[in-house]
């Protein structure tokens, strides 16, 4: 039982710390909530040329071949900044499924582009009446020759405004909510027949709904076997969600920081608020929340580390707790700070939205409750 | 990180494990969840047993009686203590839990010579004299009066909230010897046999109907001189060492462990429109809820223990540890009385049903206490607020 940082993850931590610090600003998050594409090309490369889009990939491809805390705290600092660029798209979930299930020459045409920036490919799988369940299906791929014919349509694709390829979801075989007969493609965003519907969310970043009418995927561009897509998309999800909890957990930390300064500054009836009770135990309260949910994203990344059986389990385990600490955290961090809070120029509220927006990706509490009573065999 | 244990821990855990198994009494284990409701001859007979294993104080250095086990061992085992079902012993919270490290770094030659023995064995059963009727959170205001005569001091006014004092031989007292000062600094630290003249206890029955703690009275009572711990007025530094022990001993995870893998268990053979209560969906999102905070807050006992690893103990960030797992037991306290449907109301009834009931509805009462005492949650939160997050005080 080890849940200690080395001397390297720790300096990984400073440098990302002090790349927040000096390339972002809350400022430049009111600039970009205006841009439709919500994060900057220019820092977007800067990462990459910190190796940073490397991190999990292996050295042949160009990456650094690291183990999953280096993404912890990776992304905790990206938390505490509310950093928007789209990096667990790309490198946990789109370039993650072509490492995961991909063929050499797949990988090979697609991880060192992802790890030097130039290449953006997320992934596309939830469907309208489908809410979070990855199962859920209705797009189809239709084998005629060489080629599948794919028609269908996806929602909220995480980043899917800069992307260049999609790894989608589209059914081969079975029924709409089976999980057999699901087959990952990639598809380019300039194929023909692909229609991209921009949209915004609540924290200024982008999304879209990507429409597929008859778009024709060469067999080679199959990624893992045809009607095997599932259990990648599951295990490549999970890796996303483990690290979408530990930017939580940054983003509730620095929640805490500015709170707890607002507190000790602002005054009213002649001394600190920090100074009365009822603000001083939504403090602590917001403190145990945040240590909690610490703990359960150092278990889930662990498991990930450790490949146990426990993974998925714990990944439910630190979703729901970061999603109730976040909200909670965020709720009352707003409250505290009064009025400034509900307006856009405070900093409080980006984090709020950003709470919301975490609480509702890859998966609610209630989705995320009723994975684990099944994981855990109820 | 790892999420494992290393082979020679796993070891030792199956180890403990399954001489717990084999040597926990059922009619000790059975009575967990029931809280303080242990038979005093059973509990006696348990600490015996424990005491002649070897383990009555494992953390403790061999030659001190103990077995010298490492921090990570010493969680493996209080854990798989607890999550076996084997209930807190009282006749070693105090004693050994508290006094005895006290004496260790504080106390005389003498009275290490004196206590620590008998404490081990179970010999001298200790409570701990530190609140009164106006000095509960506000433990500085304390005022049993303590006046030095010739060899004696001579004690006169009021204890309360005394666990275990119609039970036990001597209390370790917290006594006011000056008041002319900051009131912390006039405190100082007694050891007191209860059987001297000038003593009464008086048992208070508490929701449970038992009489778990006492009112003990102090009228002209004589304590020697040699019963002074550490020096005179040093009361309140010696008391918040041994209350910053209890903070971190303060929540047995593997105790709520254990309540929630109970519920779980019991829901599972409960039927309710004829399927296992567990499969109802409104039922086992509130257990998978609870679950989930339960495990939260194991892997925050597993990442202190990493800290504990390298020397970094917690300080008043434990705190949050009390907080939390009180407030939590008591929800699963909660799920458990949930899941016995109209049973929940039973009130004793041993004769009609079955304990696991008694302990289920006794334990939903009992558990109302622990966010009262070691610490209220009020005061603890005040604690992680101006001395964790460094809020002003004024």
């Amino acid at each position: 039982m080890d849940f200690q940082l080395s001397s390297e993850h720790l300096s990984l931590k400073e440098s990302v710390a002090s790349f927040v610090k000096k390339d972002h600003s809350f400022d430049r998050l009111r600039h970009l909530r205006n841009d439709p594409l919500g994060y900057s090309k220019e820092v977007w490369k800067k990462m990459a040329e910190l190796g940073w889009m490397g991190l999990i990939y292996p050295e042949e491809y160009g990456g650094l071949e690291l183990d999953f805390a280096f993404v912890m705290v990776l992304l905790e600092e990206f938390g505490r900044g509310l950093l928007p660029e789209p990096w667990i798209s790309n490198v946990l979930l789109g370039g993650n499924l072509v490492l995961m299930g991909g063929s050499e020459s797949q990988k090979h045409e697609v991880l060192p582009g992802v790890i030097s920036g130039d290449l953006m490919i997320t992934a596309a799988y939830l469907e309208n009446d489908g809410r979070y369940d990855i199962n859920f299906c209705a797009t189809s791929a239709e084998q005629r020759g060489d080629a599948y014919f794919i028609s269908g349509k996806k929602i909220f694709v995480l980043d899917g405004l800069s992307a260049d390829r999609f790894v989608i979801t589209a059914r081969t075989s079975e029924s709409v909510a089976d999980k057999d007969g699901i087959t990952l493609f990639m598809v380019s965003s300039r194929e023909n027949g692909v229609k991209l519907t921009p949209l915004k969310t609540m924290d200024g970043r982008n999304a879209c709904i990507l429409e597929l009418k008859d778009v024709s995927v060469p067999g080679s561009n199959v990624i893992g076997e045809v009607g095997r897509g599932y259990p990648l998309l599951f295990e490549a999800i999970d890796h996303a969600t483990a690290g979408l909890c530990a930017e939580m957990v940054g983003g509730m930390q620095a929640s805490i920081d500015l709170t707890v300064a607002y507190l000790s500054e602002r005054t009213q009836f002649g001394k600190p608020i920090g100074t009365f009770q009822t603000p001083q135990h939504k403090a602590a309260d917001m403190f145990i929340q945040k240590e909690l949910a610490v703990s359960s994203v150092y278990y889930a990344i662990a498991s990930i580390d450790e490949k146990t059986d426990e993974r998925a389990l714990a990944v439910s385990i630190a979703k729901t707790k970061c999603s109730s600490a976040y909200m909670e955290i965020t709720k009352a961090a707003v409250q505290l700070f009064g009025g400034i809070g509900f307006t856009n120029e405070g900093d409080i509220g980006f984090f709020l939205k950003r709470a919301k927006v975490s609480e509702i990706l890859f998966g609610d509490t209630d989705y995320h409750l009723d994975r684990y009573t099944r994981l855990s065999g109820y | 990180m790892k999420v494992s244990y290393s082979s020679d821990e796993e070891r030792f855990r199956e180890e403990v494990r399954k001489w717990f198994e084999d040597n926990t009494p059922s009619d000790v284990k059975d009575q967990t969840l029931g809280g303080s409701t242990l038979e005093h001859g059973l509990m006696f007979k348990w600490h015996k047993t424990l005491y002649e294993k070897g383990w009555i104080v494992p953390e403790f250095p061999k030659e001190l009686g103990g077995a010298g086990l490492s921090e990570t061992e010493q969680f493996i085992f209080n854990y798989e203590y607890s999550h076996c079902g084997a209930p807190r012993l009282k006749t070693k919270l105090v004693s050994l839990g508290m006094l005895a490290p006290l004496l260790l770094q504080h106390g005389t030659k003498e009275q290490q010579d004196r206590f620590i023995p008998d404490m081990l064995s179970g010999k001298t059963i200790w409570c701990q004299g530190f609140s009164e009727p106006n000095a509960g959170s506000d433990l500085a205001s304390l005022n049993l009066k303590a006046v030095l005569e010739g060899d004696h001091f001579v004690l006169n006014g009021q204890k309360t909230w005394t666990s275990m004092a119609d039970h036990a031989d001597w209390i370790f007292l917290l006594v006011r010897t000056d008041s002319s000062g900051k009131k912390q600094e006039g405190i100082s630290f007694l050891l007191a046999d209860l059987k001297t003249p000038g003593i009464t206890i008086r048992p208070i029955e508490a929701l449970t109907d038992h009489a778990p703690f006492c009112e003990v009275f102090f009228d002209d009572v004589r304590v020697p001189k040699e019963n002074l711990v550490g020096k005179m007025g040093e009361g309140w530094k010696l008391a918040g060492a041994l209350l910053q022990h209890e903070r971190l001993n303060a929540f047995p995870v593997g105790e709520l462990i254990y309540a929630i893998e109970t519920v779980r268990k019991n829901s599972g053979k409960t039927i309710y429109r004829g399927k296992p209560l567990i499969q109802d969906p409104t039922f086992r999102r509130k257990l998978a809820a609870l679950e989930v905070d339960c495990n939260s807050l194991l892997y925050t006992f597993f990442r202190i223990l990493s800290q504990l690893k390298i020397g970094s103990a917690p300080g008043p960030e434990a705190s949050f540890l009390k907080v939390y797992g009180s407030e939590l037991y008591r929800r699963v306290m909660d799920l458990n009385i949930e899941v016995l449907g109209p049973y929940g109301q039973s009130w004793y009834n041993l004769e009609e049903f079955d304990n696991s009931i008694h302990q289920a509805t006794m334990g939903w009462v009992n558990s109302t206490s622990l966010t009262i005492w070691g610490g209220s949650s009020e005061i603890q939160r005040t604690v992680i607020a101006t001395q964790v997050l460094k809020l002003p005080r004024k």
